[in-house]
């Protein structure tokens, strides 16, 4: 069982001086899974990240990444972990081809294969100084760095930050080959939209706690509909206030609208039939909409 | 070349190490070249005997004569412009290796490779040395070719053993300015300690015979070091190389150490 978790914290935390940036996060990553890390920026996802890569020293808890200590065993952990920083920064002066040649060595893996198939994937010239690259180029640097030596894990901070829609497709598309020989990604954003495809399972975290994680497919299931009903008759809130997850329920004489999730449409319909209705209107939100309202948006904590 | 962080670090430097290399033939040319219009100068001499002998001091002028070719390059260039030089390079080039390479961000790409903290800051110091022994290399050769033209014979061996010194000069405050950096990630403290040290340790080092309470402080000073024994005249000094040598191993275990315990910035 050990052998199929590539990633587990217990009781992670990290300070700076008095200031919590990551509290108590307990979190799980099987092997073959996607894993999207989602909350507002400054919520501790890069920190999290930076903790797992062994860049940061856990202030309470500990993390283990492919069964390695990720602070005391770093350098082990890297062998078969890719990474990519939040903000790459790369040696302007260098190309991408030598930093590839660079981090190879380092790796022991003189080999630029792999790199030159990923850097032609994404589109993206190999032989210009670094500095020379785009927002987007970069960002494509980055994930060829990350990807190259076929690492086991990858830990992505904000992996597509800058990247069009169709080199996305692509990204995606090679996330979906590193699960389907066995390899794991933990990836961060702060919008679900990009990691709704990809992402077997989704970890939310708010000023610096793990508040809720989620498999996909339950959240799609709690996906929200829209529901507007007009009737022919006057109706009254206390009908409808007490059906089970119905929510922004608001009644103005002869119409109804709210929010509902799939379990709760049918005692909510079955409310609505006791009375002749003029009109009905039901259409499913965007999942973002959905993850929102459970997730909230603000600092509060929701959930 | 971009097959370790220490082949990496030279490359990276290698247009200014050539800058260095020109920039260090020229000087020496030139000190060369006002050589013969010294020599003939007698009042030149004079003037150095009035000066203050604790500015005499400073300037590791006491007993040399600007009228020998040794007393002429020992004044002229070993007392200040040579130390001068050498430490801006290993003080910039040490500050950069770790805590330069935080500033610039890059750190947290090249830590992500399977390289220890220990070993970039090592590697690091290895180019750095390897830079420093460059430019000695170079200020040796300057020396010893260009001399003759101006009828000025220096001795080969003392003037290797000068150099030996002030590599290893260099290769303490570069040390000290990698080592801050590395404990630190502060660019500015990398590279104020060791100027702020380097400026204290030569002036104790040039006050010590004139200042009593100065004068047990002096051994300690990296200056005494690297000149106290007058290797131009008296060579290598081993005991020198050996405390030298011991001050770089412990800046930087001392760096490593502090490197390995704390968080990198992203």
């Amino acid at each position: 069982m050990s052998d199929e978790v590539v990633v587990r914290t217990v009781g992670l935390g990290k300070s700076f001086g008095s200031t919590v940036a990551l509290q108590d996060v307990g979190l799980t990553i099987g092997r073959g899974e996607v894993f999207g890390y989602l909350g507002p920026n400054g919520a501790g996802k890069t920190t999290t990240l930076r903790l797992l890569m062994g860049m940061l020293r856990p202030t309470a808890g500990r993390a283990t990444v492919v069964g390695l200590d990720a602070w005391r065993d770093a350098v082990a952990v890297h062998r078969r972990v890719g990474y990519l920083p939040g903000e790459p920064a790369f040696y302007g002066r260098l190309t991408g081809r030598q930093h590839v040649s660079y981090f190879g060595h380092l790796r022991r893996d003189a080999d630029d294969k792999r790199a030159v198939l990923l850097a032609d994937r994404l589109d993206l010239d190999l032989d210009r100084p670094a500095r020379e690259l785009s927002k987007g180029n970069r960002q494509k640097l980055a994930v060829v760095l990350a990807m190259m030596s076929g690492p086991e894990l990858l830990i992505l901070d904000e992996p597509t930050s800058g990247l069009d829609p169709i080199v996305q497709q692509e990204f995606h598309a090679l996330l979906r080959e590193q699960t389907a020989v066995g390899g794991s990604v933990l990836l961060s954003s702060h919008v679900l939209s990009e990691v709704q495809r990809v992402a077997d399972r989704i970890g939310v975290v708010r000023a610096g706690r793990l508040i809720a994680v989620e498999r996909m497919d339950d959240l799609r299931a709690k996906s929200l509909h829209h529901i507007g009903a007009r009737f022919d008759d006057l109706v009254s809130d206390a009908e409808f206030v007490d059906i089970p997850g119905v929510r922004d329920l608001a009644i103005t004489g002869r119409s109804m609208t709210c929010s509902a999730p799939q379990s709760a449409l049918d005692g909510l319909l079955k409310q609505i039939a006791r009375h002749s209705v003029v009109d009905l209107d039901c259409a499913e939100a965007e999942l973002e909409e959905t993850f929102l309202a459970y997730y909230g948006t603000g600092e509060h904590n929701a959930a | 070349m971009l097959h370790s962080v220490a082949t990496k670090s030279l490359f990276d430097q290698r247009r200014a190490l050539l800058a260095w290399t020109v920039s260090l033939v020229l000087l020496v040319a030139m000190y060369v070249a006002i050589w013969p219009s010294i020599r003939d100068q007698p009042a030149m001499a004079d003037f150095i005997e009035s000066m203050p002998a604790a500015l005499r001091s400073m300037l590791a002028m006491s007993g040399a004569d600007m009228s020998t070719p040794i007393g002429y390059v020992k004044i002229e260039m070993l007392s200040l412009m040579a130390p001068l030089l050498v430490l801006l390079y290993a003080v910039t080039t040490g500050a950069a290796a770790v805590a330069g390479e935080e500033d610039r961000h890059t750190l947290d790409l090249l830590l992500a490779n399977p390289v220890s903290r220990g070993r970039v800051m090592l590697e690091k110091l290895v180019a750095m040395a390897a830079g420093i022994a460059l430019l000695a290399a170079v200020t040796a050769a300057a020396l010893l070719v260009e001399s003759p033209l101006a009828d000025m014979s220096l001795p080969i061996g003392p003037i290797i053993a000068a150099m030996v010194h002030l590599a290893l000069l260099a290769m303490v405050f570069g040390t000290l300015a990698a080592a801050v950096g590395a404990a630190t990630g502060n660019l500015t403290a990398a590279r104020a300690v060791p100027a702020v040290t380097a400026v204290i340790a030569y002036i104790v080092n040039g006050l010590g015979p004139q200042v009593s309470w100065l004068e047990p402080v002096q051994k300690f000073s990296p200056f005494y070091q690297y000149a106290g024994h007058d290797p131009l005249i008296n060579g290598l000094s081993v005991q020198a190389v050996l405390i030298a040598v011991g001050t770089v191993a412990v800046l930087a275990a001392i760096g490593v150490a502090g490197f390995r315990r704390r968080d990198v910035a992203a």
